[in-house]
C-alpha cells in the first residue's frame, strides 16, 4: 500500500487521542516540553508545533487550569486537567471503550 | 546579541494579539529552551540544536495562527459554496447588462466600431475584476468574523434543481413559438406599418423591399421551422445529437445569407436610416453592421453549443418521469 495513503488514514484515526493523552497525563501537573516527552513514551507521538497550541485551546476551553511556577530559573507554564476536563476525559474514555467493544464485535463477525 | 530563538519568537509574535504576546513569549521561550537542552544533553552542539528545534517548531507565522485559531485560508468550506453561487449569478447578469449599455450608448454617440469593442472588453475585463475581488473580500471577512456560519442560508430540499424533463422541454416549445410567431409578425409588420412614412404617407420598411422576392420569406420558414424542432424534443423526451446538428444547420442557413446581405448593402433599405437621421448606417463599415455581425455571430455560437449541452444535461433522462 501506498505509504503517503497509509499514513494519512492512520494520523485520521489517531485524531483526538492526543486530547484524550493530554487530559489523562495532565492529571498530574505538566508543562510544555516535559508533556511532549511523555507523550512520546506513552504511545502518542505528537509535533511540538501541534502540542504547544492544543494546550492553549484546552486551557481557554476550560479543560486546562494553568499556573506559572518560578521557583526555578526557567519559569514554567504548568498545566492541569480541570474537574471540567476529567468530565470530558471520561466521558472520551468512555466513547473508546464502546468503539473498542464495537469494533472487536466487527472483527468476530467477520472471522465467523 | 541576536540569537536565531529571538528572531523567532518575534516572527511569532508579531502575528498574534497584543494582550496574549507576553503569556505565550513566556512559554514559548521556555519550550525552545527545553528541547535545546534536552538536545544538547544528548551532545549535539549548542547551534545545531537550536537550528534543529526552531526547524522543528516550523514556520513562527502558521505557529502563530494556530495560537489563535485563526484561519490560513481565504475562504474555508462552510462559505466556499455560497461564494461561488454568488459569484455566478453577478458575473451571469452584471458582465451582460454592463457590456450591453457600453455598446450601446457608444453607438448612440457614434464611435467607430473597433473602438466600441475595444471599449467593451475593456470595461467587461474591469467589471469582471471588480466583481470577484469584492465579492471575495466580503466573503473573507465573514469568514473571519462570523463565529457561526454553516452557509449564511441553511440548505434545504427546495434548493434541488429541476431534473431536464419534459415539462421543461414544454417551456421550451413555448417559448420557441412565441419567439418565431413574434419574430415573423415583426417582419411583415415593418412593411406595412413602420415607424417612418414618406411624404406620400406610406410607410419606410426597415428591410428591403426588394428582399420579399425570395429572401425575406425565406428567413420566415426558417424562424417557422425552429417551432417543429422543439415539438420533436419535446416528443421524444429528449433533445437528441441529431436535433442538435440540425439546429446548427439551421443557424448556418440563417446566419450566412442574412450576414452577405448585410456585407453586401442589400439588407437595410438606404431610405429607412435616411428617416431615422442617420444616412449610411447600412453602409458595410459603419458600427450598425460590425455591433450586428458580432451579436449575430455571438448568438448563432451559443445557439450551437446550447444545442449539444442540452444533448448531455438530458441525454439519459426520459419524459416518462414526469
Amino acid at each position: 500500500m501506498d505509504d503517503d495513503l497509509l499514513s494519512g488514514h492512520l494520523q485520521e484515526l489517531r485524531r483526538g487521542t492526543v486530547v484524550l493523552a493530554c487530559l489523562a497525563l495532565l492529571r498530574r501537573p505538566g508543562y510544555g516540553y516535559a508533556l511532549l516527552e511523555s507523550l512520546d513514551q506513552a504511545g502518542f507521538p505528537v509535533e511540538a508545533n501541534t502540542l504547544y497550541p492544543l494546550l492553549r485551546r484546552l486551557e481557554k476551553q476550560k479543560l486546562l487550569e494553568s499556573v506559572w511556577n518560578t521557583d526555578e530559573s526557567r519559569p514554567r507554564k504548568f498545566y492541569v486537567t480541570s474537574p471540567d476536563g476529567e468530565r470530558l476525559l471520561r466521558a472520551l474514555l468512555e466513547d473508546w471503550n464502546s468503539l473498542t467493544t464495537a469494533i472487536s464485535t466487527l472483527r468476530e463477525g467477520n472471522e465467523q | 546579541m541576536t540569537t536565531l530563538t529571538d528572531r523567532y519568537v518575534y516572527a511569532a509574535l508579531r502575528a498574534l494579539p497584543e494582550q496574549q504576546r507576553p503569556d505565550i513569549e513566556r512559554e514559548l521561550r521556555g519550550s525552545i529552551a527545553d528541547a535545546v537542552d534536552a538536545r544538547l544533553e544528548a551532545g549535539e552542539p549548542e547551534e545545531q540544536a537550536e537550528r534543529a528545534v526552531l526547524t522543528e517548531l516550523g514556520d513562527p507565522v502558521r505557529l502563530a495562527a494556530e495560537y489563535v485559531d485563526r484561519p490560513l485560508y481565504l475562504l474555508g468550506p462552510d462559505v466556499f459554496l455560497d461564494w461561488w453561487r454568488l459569484l455566478k449569478v453577478l458575473l451571469a447578469v452584471v458582465l451582460p447588462t454592463v457590456v450591453f449599455a457600453v455598446v450601446l450608448a457608444n453607438l448612440i454617440a457614434g464611435t467607430p466600431a473597433g473602438g466600441i469593442v475595444g471599449t467593451a472588453i475593456g470595461i467587461a475585463l474591469s467589471v469582471a475584476v471588480h466583481l470577484v475581488f469584492w465579492t471575495t473580500l466580503v466573503f473573507a471577512l465573514v469568514e473571519r468574523t462570523a463565529p457561526e456560519k454553516r452557509g449564511l442560508a441553511p440548505w434545504t430540499l427546495e434548493r434541488l434543481p429541476q431534473m431536464p424533463t419534459a415539462k421543461g422541454r414544454l417551456a421550451d416549445v413555448i417559448a420557441t413559438t412565441v419567439f418565431a410567431v413574434i419574430a415573423v409578425g415583426a417582419l411583415v409588420w415593418q412593411q406595412f406599418s413602420s415607424v417612418f412614412t414618406d411624404d406620400s404617407g406610406a410607410p419606410i420598411p426597415l428591410f428591403e423591399p426588394a428582399l420579399w422576392s425570395f429572401w425575406l420569406p425565406y428567413f420566415a420558414v426558417l424562424i417557422l421551422a425552429e417551432i417543429p424542432i422543439a415539438v420533436a424534443a419535446w416528443c421524444t423526451g429528449r433533445y437528441t445529437t441529431r436535433l442538435a446538428w440540425i439546429n446548427v444547420a439551421q443557424n448556418v442557413l440563417f446566419a450566412v445569407p442574412a450576414l452577405w446581405l448585410l456585407f453586401t448593402e442589400r439588407l437595410f433599405a438606404a431610405a429607412f436610416f435616411e428617416a431615422l437621421g442617420q444616412p449610411g448606417l447600412d453602409d458595410a463599415r459603419s458600427p450598425l453592421v460590425a455591433v450586428i455581425t458580432a451579436v449575430t455571430l455571438g448568438i448563432v455560437v451559443w445557439d450551437c453549443v446550447d444545442g449539444f449541452l442540452k444533448v448531455r444535461r438530458t441525454g439519459p433522462v426520459r419524459a416518462e418521469a414526469v
